[in-house]
């Protein structure tokens, strides 16, 4: 062995000879400065080396040497069997620093700082290099020297950091069952260690154990930074044990492991806080839509108003849209005609004050016809024929009219055609009494005519309304009055109910005068003569829907007006409200002339409403 | 004699150092300038040394241990800090303690750097050969040590850069045989190589660990003067 070992000296001097000349004194030295190798028993401090177990008596040597912050460092020996234990300063320390090209090289000092108590040589920061070989022995005082070769180190390989300080655990998270949980273990670099500085690499090492095992877990600390650990999987209810340790990177000695802490956690309630969490936003949407839903159902209308405005239907004020629907003309026209015990509320001026367009003219109004509620049309003609008295008798005519007049349900207007042929000797009886009536309050007595409406031809000053030529018209007071009254309503009604249905059209009749209306006069309108006349003039012309002969009860002055033209035009209203024709060509008016060539068919339409090509056709 | 040739060398190796005459940053093999060298920051230059150098030392730790392992008989590696001081030294003064660190400037702090890095290329080649030509060298070590010697010509330049950047000199790489004097013999005897290597490794472990701390400790400077070294 000894001779190995000086092979190897030999061997490493002549590669030191052959690498670099500067290392011949390191040849000079080695063979100078050991003479003896012998391996020391128990002196492998540096690397934990111990197989040599010591058999023969013990020579002082040194058993440790640590730097604990790779500034300063200190070597602790213990005298062995050998000297006196109780005597501090049998034993001195001496070093020496192996530098090459060193001028101390061959120098031995002494320690810097002896620690007799505890037999630790103290190096501190001015004597101590890094990266520079020291090399100790022990001199007793008989000059006897104790030295082993493997008692040099370099500082850095013999650092044992502190271990870490402010070892702490918080809980990270718990497992659903609640059986099991993390926890995050934080610690501080130690003190001595200059980290900060980067003179040292720190690594840490945590290590743990339930309490009652011998096993320890051990944990590299890896990830950045690295003065946090996590360990997972501790089971609720065991106490654990934490300790940890440190070392300098890339080395492989590691310091003292720190104070233990400990770690426990009790049982957890199993408060579920997520089902919590759940149970409370499930119960906040219940509330929520049943708010909704109570709001809801307590502001439907308005909600119905926002969400679906209503459509406007057919409406006349007062009158229930129901019988606006097809199928209910009765009692429409009864409406409409004022029927029933409310009289003719939709009439009144103050019941249309805010519709600017239904103008009222002013008539007095006695009411014929109060009681008739069989036929609604039936009494409206009356009210314009004679009133109720003559119901009766006209029994049949007025059936037949009302018959008639119902069979076309579809539009207002078809039951405004003139009466049928078939009606006039029904009506005729009418004709007869027609002079021996006295006037009524409800109106006109006789009438002649079959047909529901006849065109006003004139409208006297005094109220009289005068009709179209070739009729019978009575001039009544009351009845022209109520002629006019009636057929201003009746006329009005038309026009309400076409001006219901056509919103804002304020339709009058609009006359004009036609051929034959040419040849009639107006103001003052002259009669027909003859009753013969009216009465043939009740014949009907189905052409000439609208000249249907409307005879008004006249008083005892019965002058026949020359035929007035079929339309005219309304020019103005005047004060009292009275509607103002036109006068019709005089010449024209001559003749009562009977004849009537048909005037161009006309199609059925509503009376009091001409449309622009029918209007072309009404032209002369 | 030693002293005269000791000054002779550093006489041949200050021009290197103190020539402005290129600005070579991040050469390649063509001595290309490489313009995303200057772009990073010098922190994050800073930082990628101080990563280098560390790894540096790690692997060179990890050869170490396997070549001792393999190569070197029992008996004798205890005696492998008896070999630390066989370790070549250096043309100029480099701190071997915290004292003589706080000391230094960061230039001459960086220029130490400089120098150990660029005195451990070539020994570090020849290394290789040497572990070639051994019987039963393990890929492993083999890798190992041509990475380290990669990761230390990266190094080198790295250092060049934080020189230009932290200093504003520019300096040459290492293109010629600055030592020229680690010559070696391919005919001495098996021992003695394998001791040689031994001696080599363990001084560069010494050595890398040396570089790391240096760096570490500039970093330092440069975050916070106040308490740093």
């Amino acid at each position: 062995m000894d001779g190995w070992m000086l092979h190897w000296v030999q061997v490493s001097t002549s590669v030191m000879a052959a690498a670099a000349s500067p290392s011949s004194g390191l040849l000079l030295f080695l063979l100078t400065s050991s003479p003896a190798w012998f391996p020391s028993p128990g002196s492998a401090f540096v690397t934990d080396w111990h197989h040599m177990t010591p058999s023969a008596p013990v020579e002082p040597h040194f058993t440790n040497c640590i730097s604990r912050d790779q500034v300063t460092f200190s070597c602790w020996w213990t005298p062995g069997s050998f000297g006196n234990p109780s005597d501090p300063g049998a034993l001195r320390v001496f070093y020496q620093k192996r530098v090459i090209d060193s001028p101390t090289k061959d120098e031995w000092k002494e320690c810097p700082h002896y620690f007799h108590s505890r037999r630790e040589c103290f190096f501190d920061r001015n004597h101590t290099t890094i990266w520079t070989t020291y090399c100790l022995q022990l001199r007793s005082r008989d000059n006897i020297t104790y030295f082993n070769t493997d008692d040099c180190f370099t500082v850095e390989n013999i650092v044992r950091p502190d271990p870490p300080v402010s070892l702490n655990w918080t809980c990270l998270n718990v497992s659903p069952s609640g059986q099991s949980y993390d926890v995050v273990v934080t610690w501080e670099p130690p003190p001595s260690a200059d980290v900060a500085v980067g003179w040292m690499h720190i690594v840490y090492e945590v290590q743990y154990r339930e309490m009652n095992s011998t096993n320890w877990e051990a944990l590299e600390v890896q990830l950045q930074p690295q003065t946090q650990q996590t360990i997972y999987g501790l089971h609720v209810g065991k106490v654990y044990e934490v300790h940890i340790r440190c070392r300098m990177k890339a080395f492989t000695k590691f310091g003292d492991f720190s104070e233990s802490v400990f770690i426990e956690v009790s049982k957890i309630p199993s408060k579920d806080s997520f089902s919590l969490l759940t149970l409370v936003i499930v119960l906040g949407v219940v509330a929520a839509v049943i708010l909704i839903m109570w709001i809801v159902v307590s502001q439907q209308h308005r909600l119905m108003v926002i969400l679906l405005p209503p459509v406007p239907a057919p409406k006349i004020k007062g009158v229930d849209s129901e019988l606006l629907k097809k199928g209910k003309l009765n009692e429409l026209n009864f409406i409409l005609s004022g029927g029933g015990l409310l009289g003719s509320p939709m009439y009144s001026p103050e019941f249309y004050q805010d519709e600017p367009w239904v103008d009222f003219i002013e008539v007095d109004v006695k009411d014929p016809d109060t009681g008739e509620k069989q036929d609604d049309q039936a009494s409206d003609t009356e009210r314009l024929l004679g009133g109720s008295p003559h119901v009766r008798q006209r029994a049949g005519c007025s059936n037949a009219l009302s018959d008639r007049l119902n069979i076309d349900d579809g539009a207002l207007t078809s039951t405004l055609l003139p009466g049928q042929p078939d009606n006039k000797e029904a009506c005729l009886c009418v004709d007869s009494e027609r002079g021996e009536r006295p006037p009524a309050p409800s109106g006109p007595q006789t009438w002649v005519n079959t047909d529901f409406y006849a065109q006003v031809s004139n409208v006297m000053p005094f109220g009289g309304v005068v009709l179209s030529p070739g009729q019978h018209l009575r001039t009544q007071e009351s009845g022209p009055a109520s002629n006019q009254s009636s057929k201003n309503e009746k006329k009005d009604g038309e026009e309400e109910e076409e001006k219901k249905q056509k919103e804002l059209q304020f339709q009058l009749l609009v006359l004009e005068p036609d051929s034959e209306s040419s040849t009639r006069q107006i103001i003052p309108p002259p009669y027909c003569s003859l009753p013969g006349e009216s009465c043939r003039s009740i014949e009907p012309r189905p052409a000439e829907a609208y000249q249907s002969p409307y005879v008004s009860p006249d008083s005892p002055q019965a002058q026949l007006f020359a035929p007035v033209a079929d339309y005219t035009v309304v020019q103005e209203l005047d004060s009292q409200r009275s509607v103002l024709l036109d006068p019709p060509n005089l010449q024209s008016a001559q003749s009562c002339r009977l004849e009537q060539h048909p005037l161009k068919a006309l199609p059925a339409m509503p009376v009091g409403y001409v449309t622009p090509d029918l209007q072309g056709a009404l032209s002369p | 004699m030693i002293a005269i040739q000791g000054a002779l060398w550093a006489v041949l190796s200050w021009p290197c150092l103190l020539s402005t005459s290129f600005l070579l940053e991040c050469t390649d093999q063509d001595q290309v300038i490489h313009p995303y060298c200057l772009s990073i920051s010098q922190e994050k230059l800073l930082d990628r040394a101080i990563q280098h150098a560390e790894l540096i030392y790690r692997v060179s730790e990890e050869s170490c241990s396997m070549f001792e392992e393999i190569f070197v008989p029992y008996q004798l590696q205890l005696q492998r800090n008896q070999a630390a001081y066989a370790c070549l030294t250096k043309a100029i003064p480099i701190p071997n303690s915290i004292g003589e660190v706080q000391q230094m400037s960061d230039k001459w702090l960086l220029h130490s750097v400089l120098m150990l890095v660029q005195s451990w290329i070539e020994p570090l080649v020849y290394l290789q050969t040497t572990l070639d030509r051994y019987d039963g060298t393990p890929e492993m070590l083999l890798n190992k040590t041509k990475w380290v010697s990669d990761k230390l010509i990266s190094l080198e330049h790295g250092v060049i850069v934080l020189i230009k950047k932290m200093l504003n000199e520019g300096l040459l790489t290492t293109s010629y045989s600055e030592q020229g004097l680690f010559q070696y013999d391919m005919q001495t005897d098996m021992v003695e190589s394998v001791m040689r290597d031994y001696i080599l490794i363990s001084c560069f472990k010494k050595d890398s660990h040396k570089i790391a701390t240096f760096l570490k400790l500039l970093k330092c400077r440069q975050t916070d003067n106040y308490n740093c070294a």
